[in-house]
């Protein structure tokens, strides 16, 4: 399957530029467009796998929120920064998500700077996905450490029988570990407040 | 440390946005607060909110007008690159209005509904949605700006409000501000929330009719704050109280008589030369001691308060109303209740502006936390040493906060 280019750009001499080179590499150009069409319905229409835009659009904002919406973006962005300024390219070149390049690319350039982008945006995407599940499984441990420590106290328990005792419960109510444990802790919390008044009529 | 020693051309900076409300910054340079602070500011001004913001997490800018929610979602790694930004002050209280197209507020007259408040008007909204479900219809599609802003979650609770699910009834989308006028007047949009002068521009040229304001929403609530980011406030606290005080003094002065009409023009040459000056000032206007606050925000929908009303100070229970609307909506999915409260009491630095504050004699809150939506009627607030005279609060759907 080819790989689908959007540019968002409003200097046409550029653009068709890019494109040319973007086609000769070897990808699709979905469209290009500038400031007044409706970039929202386009991309979701089109659904490039790159995007190529002025990095001084204000269209930025629409991509950012298009990149939040679903699993079908985010998309890796590649900013063209109209002036040479190597340092800003150099750091949100790390940022992963968004790739910053200066403006005048090479048509040779123009295959490794796309692939570049789309690579190093899906490991970050990857990293940040491995990220997510350690911390919930994180949480998921905690909240079960602490539901036995519950139960270990309340029903005079050692660690080995208050873990059994969960996992029977679990089981039973078929629900996952960390659910069960939840549903207890926050039976235990509303317990509490009920007791101590909170203070509040 | 904070010493005594004075700045002497403290290179800074700072990036803001065309709109109103970046008026505290263009006031300070023309009037010279940053100088007599010993600061040497550089105004940039930004294209998006997006680019603003990658210039901060870059270190482009040590600071930003910043929409309210930036410090803590920047702070979070939710938007763009996770680098820690906190804010010690509020820029203003207000300042956006909700527009609809013209067509559609005739089609709304044409159903007979009351339009006659913007709780009328969301409310007949709500129908007019539900009739275009039936018809098979497309959703109307309404904008608002950079996906964690303040007017992605007001126009959020005004549809809500008139009993609209925004994500399954609305085609919701994210549009910069300079765009939005010209979007809707091409017909790509129905109706946007945005902060001035974008609203009035729409109004004055017959496209779009505003049908409610911030205030409307959430009465006298935050609007933009002063971002900077926490590595550069750790490393100059001189410059980061002195960088403050120049906009507390700016934001003072705007909320004096008279003085709005002169920041209308210095906005104009400075960042928006495309608005005429009048659709700024318009959208600029106070109140004065003649008109009542009701008649006032009934023909005012973007009215800005900068100064008066302890509007400068960076209410954490500012921030965390936000916080309750993005959980609302799923915004926060994965973050823990204990991370965000964290996160928040990094962010939003209280502490630092009330060292600003007296530093100039002025009086501030003794407590970083407030209620909102319990004082139908003006009332005193306990400072540090006196009262500060507040206005009413409330939201649209009578809900309190606390």
């Amino acid at each position: 399957m080819p790989v689908t280019v959007l540019i968002v750009d409003v200097r046409s001499e550029r653009s068709a530029a890019l494109e040319q080179a973007l086609l000769s590499a070897g990808f699709e150009v979905a469209l290009r467009v500038d400031e007044h069409e409706d970039l929202h319905a386009l991309v979701e229409q089109h659904q490039p796998d790159a995007v190529i835009i002025d990095a001084d659009l204000p269209s930025r904002d629409t991509l950012e929120h298009l990149g939040q919406l679903g699993r079908r973006y985010p998309k890796p962005m590649i900013m063209l920064a109209s002036e040479d300024a190597p340092d800003l390219v150099r750091q949100a070149a790390g940022a992963g998500v968004s790739a910053y390049v200066v403006d005048h690319v090479m048509p040779a350039m123009v295959r490794t700077m796309v692939e570049v982008a789309i690579t190093s945006f899906e490991a970050h995407r990857a990293l940040k996905g491995e990220l997510h599940r350690t911390q919930t499984t994180l949480i998921q441990r905690r909240s079960v450490d602490r539901a036995k420590a519950l139960v270990m106290e309340a029903r005079g328990l050692g660690e080995d029988a208050a873990y059994q005792y969960l996992r029977k419960t679990a089981m039973n109510r078929r629900l996952a570990l960390h659910e069960l444990a939840d549903e207890l802790l926050k039976a235990t919390r509303r317990a509490d407040s009920g007791r101590s008044g909170g203070g509040r009529p | 440390m904070l010493s005594d020693a004075p700045l002497n051309d403290h290179q800074l900076t700072l990036g803001l946005m065309p709109l109103n409300d970046a008026a505290p910054f263009v006031v300070a340079e023309q009037l010279g607060f940053f100088r007599d602070e010993g600061l040497a500011v550089t105004l940039k001004w930004q294209p998006s909110w997006a680019a603003l913001r990658d210039d901060l997490q870059t270190g482009v800018l040590q600071g930003a007008q910043m929409l309210a929610l930036m410090p803590l979602t920047s702070t979070l790694g939710l938007d763009g690159r996770a680098t820690p930004i906190i804010s010690a002050m509020t820029l203003n209280l207000g300042g956006n209005a909700i527009t609809l197209s013209r067509s559609l507020m005739a089609t709304l007259a044409e159903e007979e509904h009351v339009l006659d408040s913007p709780l009328a008007i969301a409310c007949a909204l709500g129908e007019h949605v539900r009739r275009r479900r039936q018809r098979g219809e497309a959703p109307l599609r309404l904008a608002s700006v950079h996906p964690f802003s303040s007017h992605r979650y007001l126009l959020r609770y005004w549809l809500a409000a008139g009993g609209i699910d925004p994500d399954s009834q609305i085609d919701m989308r994210a549009v910069a501000p300079p765009l939005m006028a010209a979007q809707l007047a091409s017909g790509i949009l129905d109706g946007f929330c945005v902060g001035e002068p974008w609203n009035s521009l729409a109004s004055v040229q017959g496209m779009g009719q505003v049908v409610a304001g911030s205030h409307d929403i959430w009465r006298f609530g935050q609007e933009k704050v002063l971002g900077v980011r926490e590595d550069w406030a750790e490393q100059h606290p001189v410059a980061h109280q002195a960088l403050i005080r120049s906009l507390l003094k700016a934001c003072a002065w705007l909320d004096r008589p008279d003085n709005r009409q002169q920041a209308a023009a210095w906005l104009h040459d400075e960042g928006l030369p495309e608005v005429p000056m009048s659709v700024i000032a318009r959208g600029l206007a106070d109140v004065d001691v003649e008109q009542s606050v009701e008649n006032f925000q009934q023909s005012n929908a973007g009215w800005t308060i900068f100064h008066r009303y302890a509007a400068n100070f960076p209410w954490r229970s500012h921030t965390r109303w936000y916080v309750s609307q993005m959980q609302r909506w799923g915004h926060l999915h994965g973050i823990s209740e204990h991370d965000l409260a964290e996160t928040l009491t990094r962010c939003v630095r209280p502490d630092l502006y009330r060292i600003a504050a007296r530093g100039l004699g002025m009086v501030v809150p003794a407590s970083d936390e407030r209620s909102e939506g319990n004082h139908p009627a003006p009332w005193w607030l306990s400072g540090e040493a006196g009262q500060i005279p507040m206005p009413e609060d409330g939201f649209i759907d009578g809900a309190v906060f606390e």
